[in-house]
């Protein structure tokens, strides 16, 4: 007995490596049917998000560019340079220079990491912005992914806090001066509340302020603060966010898509096949699992393929893509780091991080309007738009309804002349407190180009409703509007804006310290 | 069919290639192709030729490729500097090619690298480990490092300037004393003591690029390369200065922006600072008190000039009053000089010096009023004569129009000054006693433009004339909005704020 025992012992110990290869790897090698593959999918914690067979439409490059995934991609790349970051960085006003230059010098390709953070960071917030475009202009959050739409309008003031958050840490110049601007448009209600006189009673843009720093000035307590919601609490809610924006995809039928054929002969890559042809005995109905028509009943052909390898293929592909387009930069760009912040030497122009600098334009005209009136209505009425724009037609196709193409240029050099026009008269004529210098500054918070271009835009999209009696082309027509503006306005105060918010041609052109 | 992922496939091939290259090129860039490497590399061979007793193997052999660095946590410094210049503290090293040279000079004797560092003397990115980096003029870094020629100016930080041997801080000397001849207190306050026309000069030499205008400067815009610039033409450097151009050579500006780059209030510990330097301090606190002449030079010159001669400033576009002149002196009481000196005129460019103003000590301005009355005619003062006293009351009105006639064509209209004296000023005003003024306008001031308006020859002015001009002058003094203000002016300035 004895002797059976040890040997079985010793034959388990021989048979270790494949054993344990086994455990880890069931299904034991590259799977050979569909069967295994769908297995491969759905077997594993990772993959099984995913549905077995995507739609071939899916896999087409043109129809998302990947922006989504390498959203994802470059957030996971920050999660992982970030708490290497965290490794070397001390949250405090006293050393967290120094251990930023630290990181920069003597860590072992500190720098680099550092850059990556950086570089996956700025990509990251640019590909959220893309992504949603993407989503709006191929109709993508029409029912059932309203609540998507939702979700991902919620990731992304998510994202652009966590980038925001991170700014104020490395506490050099740059760092400083830019989350003082920040604060002060958290701080911009007080306008109102100042014109209207009852900022000692109610101060709620003073309490944001607060509330964000910590404090009246940006110090130790606003360093703390922001090291905590950028390191914990905007990744893990963010992570959370990330989980039901995947689990939705997959719940409301994958990428939105345009249905399917009825009947008769199809393509399918390029074949034509036999549509699928239910038997009149067999029930079909699993849609109380899955929204949308599933299975592909009366419809067809399948043009689906197995999710292993294709998809993984793709989704492995925008991940590798992500991370190579955030080293290549990383490794001739560094990650700005300017002196030591200090509180006696202003930096001018102070600037905000770039996706806030068209709120930064805004500001400067009225800081109540551009502050909080403006990003309100933008982020509120992004959020009504699939409620709004509710009937079905054009998902999964970008530009897919009729006029939508048109709608979109016309749109486009609409809002293009009129915020250039703005702008340019706004610089040579400036605004009603150069011309009329006593007026009430309730008239300004009122009238100004902000306001104006918001109106404007506003008035073209009831005129598109009108003249094209279509929800959808006027919903096309004030997305672009919202989507030139931001892009200008950012445009403009990143490169003509210069000392004292004054405007220059080129930054080349601003008066040396 | 076409295989729908063979796209997906080529781009994930293409994008790990690019991925893997660069990972590899910045492991190698980072780690192995570091500038301080190969510096180390030639270093360990310099180290080889000079192996030749048992110290120089033993220094060979302990020798190690490595990143190293100088950390001082009470400068609150950590200096990567010796990581290329390994020979800094080895006296073989004085024929050999820099970075590997030693130190020159006796310095490190006494100020050896893993006490002080490096950037507590020579400025500079201390953390960097390139040249460029750690040279610091063209990235973000507030303070980059000094020129050779400057770097005595960091002594000061822990050393009394007056009792270092004056051959090792040879600009700074100059640069002390050129202070001092060209006057710069009379419009600048050092350490408590000065003018208010110009900025305080306390923590100049913590001022950084960002904190100077550079547009009119040629590079590079280092804060020396500012400061000698503009010892040579103000007007040059900083468009509307308004500070006189102190007229010095190449090596006075260079001193005095040594001068300038020494005044820099830092926090170093008290176990750096050597005894001298706290006597300094100690003695800060209590001074000794300057002569009347060392007052007069450093604080008035710039201005009065040797106080002789009135004359008019065409550029700030005033009038500067012989405050040594004959009859002046031979006038004024000194309770008269001493309410005038401290303080001031207000409304003109004459600052208060009282102690708690511009600094002067009561003792000081003693001095300083007998060093004016010393000067008149290169005798004493020669005693106030007795006079006859002058009893009648005079008549305002009447004074007016005598006054408008007279007076105000150089002192203009309600006696706000113009080519003379503002005899309407409220410090004035309370100042000069009736005696005072009455024999001005009677006698005149020799050698200014104040005629005698009651010569025995010629008796312009009656004794009842002048007694209503008198009555009309001390209505000058009387608007209230005047007065409040002259007052903040007197009182509003707290000691050592800002002016």
């Amino acid at each position: 007995m004895a002797e059976t025992a040890t040997r079985e012992f010793l034959h388990n110990l021989h048979e270790l490596p494949h054993t344990v290869k086994d455990a880890c790897f069931r299904l034991g090698k590259e799977p050979e049917s569909e069967r295994e593959e769908s297995h491969a999918t759905f077997h594993n914690l990772f993959l099984h998000i995913h549905s077995v067979r995507v739609h071939l439409r899916t896999l087409k490059p043109t129809l998302t560019f990947g922006l989504g995934l390498m959203a994802t991609a470059s957030f996971i790349i920050t999660i992982i340079t970030g708490v290497l970051l965290m490794v070397y960085y001390k949250p405090s006003t006293d050393l967290a220079y120094q251990s930023i230059k630290d990181i920069h010098f003597t860590v072992s390709t500190g720098r680099f990491i550092r850059n990556i953070h950086r570089w996956s960071a700025q990509l990251m917030v640019l590909a959220v912005l893309l992504h949603m475009a993407r989503v709006f202009f191929t109709a993508s959050y029409k029912k059932p992914r309203e609540f998507n739409w939702l979700v991902g309008l919620g990731l992304l003031v998510m994202t652009l806090a966590l980038s925001f958050t991170g700014y104020l840490l490395p506490w050099d110049q740059l760092a400083y001066w830019a989350i003082t601007i920040g604060s002060n448009i958290a701080n911009s209600p007080r306008e109102m509340t100042d014109a209207i006189g009852i900022t000692k009673f109610f101060d709620p843009g003073g309490l944001q302020k607060r509330l964000l720093l910590g404090a009246n000035y940006v110090g130790q307590d606003a360093l703390i603060r922001f090291y905590v919601l950028h390191v914990f609490v905007l990744p893990l809610a963010l992570v959370t966010l990330l989980g039901v924006h995947f689990w939705r995809i997959r719940k409301d039928g994958g990428l939105a898509k345009p249905e399917d054929p009825m009947g008769g002969l199809a393509e399918w890559g390029g074949e034509r096949r036999p549509v699928f042809q239910p038997l009149a005995t067999k029930t079909y109905g699993l849609m109380a699992l899955v929204k949308g028509k599933r299975p592909p009943v009366n419809r067809g052909p399948e043009n689906t393929v197995m999710s292993w390898p294709h998809l993984f293929w793709a989704e492995l592909s925008v991940l590798m893509v992500t991370v190579a387009v955030t080293l290549v930069l990383s490794f001739y760009y560094d990650a700005p780091l300017k002196e030591l912040a200090n509180a006696a030497i202003p930096e001018n122009p102070a600037k905000a991080p770039w996706y806030f600098l068209g709120i930064q334009e805004l500001v400067s005209y009225s800081a109540f309007t551009g502050g909080l009136l403006i990003p309100v209505i933008v982020v509120v009425g992004l959020a009504l738009i699939p409620f709004l724009d509710r009937r079905p037609g054009g998902e999964g196709t970008w530009f897919g309804s009729s006029h939508e193409r048109a709608v979109f240029w016309q749109s486009l050099f609409f809002a293009c002349a009129v915020t250039v026009g703005m702008l340019a008269f706004t610089v040579n004529y400036g605004w009603l407190r150069n011309w009329f210098p006593n007026i009430h500054q309730l008239w300004i918070i009122a009238i100004n180009p902000g306001s104006l271009l918001v109106l404007i835009f506003a008035a073209w999209s009831l005129f598109i409703l009108k003249r094209k009696d279509s929800v959808r082309l006027s919903a096309v027509s004030l997305f672009t509007c919202f989507l030139v503006g931001f892009t200008l306005l950012t445009y403009f105060a990143t490169v003509h804006r210069g000392p004292n918010w004054h405007f220059y041609w080129w930054p080349s052109q601003w008066p040396v310290h | 069919m076409k295989d729908p992922s063979r796209i997906y496939r080529w781009l994930l091939l293409v994008a790990s290639v690019v991925t893997i290259v660069y990972l590899v090129g910045a492991a190698v860039r980072e780690n192995y192709l570091a500038q301080w490497r190969t510096v180390q590399q030639e270093y360990r061979s310099i180290l080889r030729e000079k192996a030749t007793d048992d110290r120089g193997r033993e220094l060979l052999a302990k020798f190690r490729v490595e990143m190293k660095q100088a950390s001082i946590p009470a400068l609150g410094t950590v200096d990567r500097c010796v990581t290329c210049h390994n020979g800094i503290d080895d006296p073989r090293m004085t024929d050999v090619p820099q970075p590997h040279r030693a130190h020159p000079g006796h310095i490190l004797d006494k100020h050896p690298v893993d006490r002080f560092g490096c950037t507590v003397c020579h400025h500079g990115q201390g953390a960097a480990l390139t040249f460029n980096e750690a040279k610091a003029e063209d990235v973000f870094w507030d303070y980059p490092l000094l020129p050779s020629e400057l770097t005595e100016s960091t002594c000061v930080a822990c050393h009394d300037a007056e009792k270092l041997p004056p051959d090792q801080i040879p600009l700074l000397v100059t640069g002390m004393k050129l202070y001092q001849e060209k006057s710069c207190g009379s419009c600048h306050k050092l350490g408590g003591r000065g003018g208010t026309l110009g900025p305080a000069l306390d923590n100049e030499g913590a001022k950084t690029k960002h904190q100077l205008i550079m547009t009119n400067l040629r590079p590079p815009h280092t804060m020396w390369n500012w400061q000698n610039a503009h010892f040579r033409d103000p007007g040059g450097v900083v468009p509307d200065s308004q500070m006189r151009n102190p007229t010095v050579t190449r090596r006075e500006a260079l001193a005095l922006t040594a001068y300038m780059l020494s005044q820099w209030k830092r926090d170093v510990p008290e176990s750096y600072l050597a005894p001298d330097k706290i006597e300094q301090k100690y003695r800060a606190l209590h001074p000794l008190p300057l002569t009347g002449e060392q007052v007069y030079k450093q604080y008035c010159t710039a201005c009065h000039g040797n106080g002789s001669y009135t004359r008019w400033d065409k550029k700030f576009n005033r009038f500067i009053p012989a405050i040594r002149g004959v009859s002046l002196i031979a006038t004024a009481t000194s309770e008269y000089f001493q309410s005038n000196i401290e303080q001031g005129r207000p409304g003109t460019q004459m600052p208060a010096w009282g102690p708690h103003a511009g600094g002067l000590l009561p003792e000081e301005i003693t001095g300083v009023i007998e060093y004016l009355r010393s000067g008149a005619g290169g005798s004493g003062a020669p005693a106030a004569p007795a006079m006859t006293a002058l009893t009648l009351r005079g008549d305002a009105n009447k004074g007016l129009s005598l006054f408008l006639r007279n007076c105000a064509g150089c002192h203009g209209m309600n006696g706000r000054g113009g080519l003379a004296p503002e005899i309407g000023n409220p410090v004035f005003q309370r100042a000069a006693t009736d005696e005072f003024i009455i024999r001005t306008i009677r006698n005149g001031r020799i050698g200014t433009a104040m005629p005698a308006f009651q010569r025995d020859e010629a008796p312009a002015f009656s004794d009842r004339d002048i007694a209503d001009v008198l009555a009309h002058l001390r209505t000058l003094g009387e608007p209230k909005g005047q007065k409040a203000m002259a007052q903040n002016a007197i009182l509003g300035t707290p000691p050592g704020g800002k002016p």
